[in-house]
């Protein structure tokens, strides 16, 4: 019979008070092993979000490359408002190049797109030529009798060009939300895309024809009103905008050799105002419009998200720090106090074991034993109780970082933009979520234990060695 | 000439009571031989604990020599000190002082765990030496289920598990009624007589102290009287009554029928 034995006996032997410092113990550890799966857990969390921003941004300041251009001034061209007779409303929001109220396209040769293209700093050019088609004038009566007469499109022909490298890079404006069979692809001739609108207007739809100026085009698919992928902002497209190839645009609607617009990507956001520039140098009548302040709301936004996400990260490490020192305090207080009060309880059977020949190291580290073993116990304990209750230690105890991506408290969401991650990117990983999934591992179980050894061992130095201290004579006269 | 097992020269040991100082033992001399059974008695606070505690090297003195098995203990440092005690020393407590969470058998181990016996050993000796103070079959049992005297039993058993040079009583029979009292101090005597164990037992009571073999009377920290007790016949095997023949046994003399 050792002291192994004489330490685990003396233990059982006041089983409540075990149990109420084991389960004590318990916690404290638990809290110590909970903690840093909950950290990791954020930093993983908020690296997604960063990856998340970065391609979000990235893709988002690719499409901010883009340098609009029609021929004519702006306010003649300009519809502020989305109009859903005609024009390019819908796709244009702020910066619609064509008239929503029967307004003139100015078209241009094509092969200005060719001479743009030759701009240092542009990366793609991508004309179009966008028809209203079947134009009735309307005649409306306003307040006080008064009549306006306007012409209002039946639908739009949006000619685009189906270069494989333009549809490839994604640079070509078309319909996102395709509701039934295709998009346009590459090479595409003789086929259309409709909107829904369109397929009641022409009473086909995939599979069927329209005829379009003497000219069957068979209809490929079906796009509702969503964004076009070259206008990442979202708005939506046309409800009645019909989807071809631009040169077939061109021969159905008499427009050989004409564009209506040019989209221009810019190699790089940099560049976005050199390059207007020179087209506007070059081609002084056109109406160039970037997005420039957009891009630069949005690089405000992301850098102040990211510094704000990165602060909390921080935050959320310093105060796991500062609770996981509590917590190790804590336990070694609690082991102190635990095996002072023992030792104090035991002093007779101290002096006891003294007078019949035990050294003091005997006595010291008997002491230290039973620290260690209730230690041991508790980190059992912790380990069970971090296994299943790491989530929501961690949710408790550390600082919630909000998902910018959220819709309730993102800062992209609910409010001025929705953000259109792509295909490359993928949701922000939500936090509360990565949090709820953290538990400890198995090399942090093991910590534990080696922890729970080493506080047990700390924590009852002190009383072991007063215990090894104490003079029999003294020990055996204590009650 | 008897060897001498424990020797006390100019013994004293003073205490601090606040700035008042206590002179719990005084100019000491004592000398214990080999296989004596001696008596320490004393009114209470005449310094027998205080006597006990420095012979058996749980106190120090404040002057003076101890010297065991030719050994000056009194100047040993504690890490030679704890060897001593565990070695020549048996303890006897007023009190048992028994491990409450050890059984009989474990608590008789107790200080034997730190010596070069192997637990085998240990355990057979722990047998051996219940068998011999009468708790044969007891072995199991917890000190909550034995009674006061089976206590003390197990606590002589304790006493000699190092086979220590000299036993050291501290009011043996302090905490036991009559019955067991006789029995106690007849188990000493018989180790004594049986073993040669060599006993010191301090005692305030008469009755127990006449049935050792020297009785010394301490008061104010000196010893001031010695005189021989019924004991020294006895380890003859006559009756110190009427001097008929006993056997070490006897509870009462077969002839007179007084109590041994």
């Amino acid at each position: 019979m050792g002291a192994l034995t004489r330490a685990v006996r003396n233990i059982s032997r006041r089983k409540m008070r075990a149990f109420l410092v084991v389960i004590a113990l318990g916690f404290s550890l638990a809290i110590m092993i909970s903690l840093p799966p909950g950290i990791l857990a954020n930093q993983e969390s908020t690296q997604n979000l960063t990856t998340n921003y970065d391609n979000t941004v990235n893709q988002m300041e690719q499409r901010l490359t883009l340098i609009m251009c029609v021929n004519g001034s702006s306010s003649n061209t300009t519809s502020q408002f989305p109009f859903p007779y005609g024009g390019r409303g819908g796709y244009g929001g702020g910066y619609g190049r064509f008239g929503g109220f029967g307004s003139q396209e100015n078209y241009m040769d094509e092969t200005v797109a060719g001479t743009i293209d030759s701009i240092s700093g542009v990366e793609a050019v991508v004309p179009i030529l966008d028809v209203p088609e079947g134009v009735t004038t309307q005649t409306f009566t306003g307040f006080g009798g008064r009549t306006f007469t306007f012409n209002v499109s039946a639908y739009t022909i949006e000619g685009v060009p189906l270069n494989s490298s333009l549809v490839a890079d994604d640079y070509v404006p078309l319909p996102t939300n395709i509701t039934q069979g295709r998009d346009l692809q590459t090479g595409d001739t003789e086929v259309a895309v409709l909107s829904l609108n369109n397929t009641g207007y022409f009473g086909v739809g995939v599979g069927g024809e329209v005829n379009i100026n003497g000219t069957n085009f068979q209809v490929v698919g079906v796009h509702g009103e969503s964004g076009s992928s070259a206008y990442a902002l979202g708005q939506a497209a046309d409800v009645r905008t019909l989807f071809m190839n631009i040169s077939d645009a061109q021969a159905v609607s008499g427009l050989t050799g004409e564009i209506s617009a040019i989209n221009v990507y810019a190699d790089n956001s940099s560049d976005v105002s050199n390059v207007a520039q020179e087209i506007s140098n070059e081609f002084p009548t056109f109406s160039v419009t970037t997005e420039e302040s957009e891009l630069q709301t949005i690089e405000n936004l992301y850098n102040s998200t990211m510094t704000t996400n990165e602060a909390a990260v921080s935050q959320t490490q310093t105060v796991a720090f500062e609770e996981i020192i509590v917590a190790v305090v804590a336990t070694s207080l609690i082991v102190l106090f635990v095996m002072l009060y023992t030792v104090r309880e035991r002093t007779k059977e101290i002096g006891t074991l003294k007078a019949i020949g035990f050294s003091n190291w005997n006595v010291m580290s008997q002491f230290i034993l039973e620290g260690i073993l209730l230690s041991l116990a508790a980190g059992i304990v912790a380990i069970m109780i971090g296994s299943i209750g790491a989530p929501t230690l961690s949710a408790l105890l550390l600082p919630h970082i909000a998902n910018p991506f959220s819709p309730s408290g993102g800062r992209f969401g609910g409010g001025g933009f929705v953000v259109r991650t792509g295909g490359a990117g993928t949701p922000g990983a939500d936090i509360a979520t990565a949090v709820a999934t953290a538990t400890p591992t198995p090399q942090l179980m093991l910590i534990a234990l080696v922890a729970a050894v080493g506080l047990g061992a700390v924590g009852s130095l002190y009383p072991a060695w007063r215990a090894s201290r104490t003079r029999p004579a003294e020990a055996m006269r204590y009650e | 000439m008897s060897e001498t097992v424990l020797k006390a020269e100019n013994l004293s040991k003073t205490y601090m009571m606040g700035k008042r100082e206590v002179h719990a033992l005084s100019d000491l001399n004592l000398q214990v031989n080999r296989g004596e059974f001696v008596a320490v008695m004393g009114p209470s606070g005449s310094g027998k604990t205080t006597l006990l505690n420095v012979l058996g090297c749980i106190d120090r003195p404040t002057g003076g020599k101890v010297i065991l098995d030719e050994v000056d203990v009194a100047k040993l440092p504690e890490k030679e000190l704890y060897k001593i005690r565990r070695n020549k020393i048996g303890f006897v407590f007023q009190t048992f002082n028994l491990l409450p969470y050890l059984n009989a058998s474990e608590n008789v181990e107790l200080p034997m765990e730190n010596t070069r016996k192997s637990g085998t050993e240990r355990k057979r000796k722990a047998r051996e030496l219940l068998k011999v103070v009468g708790l044969s079959g007891r072995e199991e049992h917890r000190p909550q289920r034995l009674s006061a005297g089976e206590q003390q039993r197990v606590a002589i058993a304790r006493a000699l598990a190092n086979d220590p040079a000299i036993v050291l009583a501290d009011e043996p029979t302090g905490n036991l009624d009559t019955q067991n009292k006789y029995e106690i101090v007849r188990l000493l005597a018989n180790l004594n007589i049986e073993r040669g164990t060599t006993v010191v037992a301090v005692t305030h009571d008469s009755q127990v102290a006449s049935h050792t073999e020297r009785v010394l009377f301490l008061k104010d920290g000196k010893i001031t009287k010695e005189k021989q007790g019924l004991h020294l016949t006895k380890k003859k095997l006559m009756c110190p009554y009427c001097g008929s023949k006993i056997q070490p046994n006897d509870e009462r003399c077969p002839s007179c029928r007084k109590r041994l």
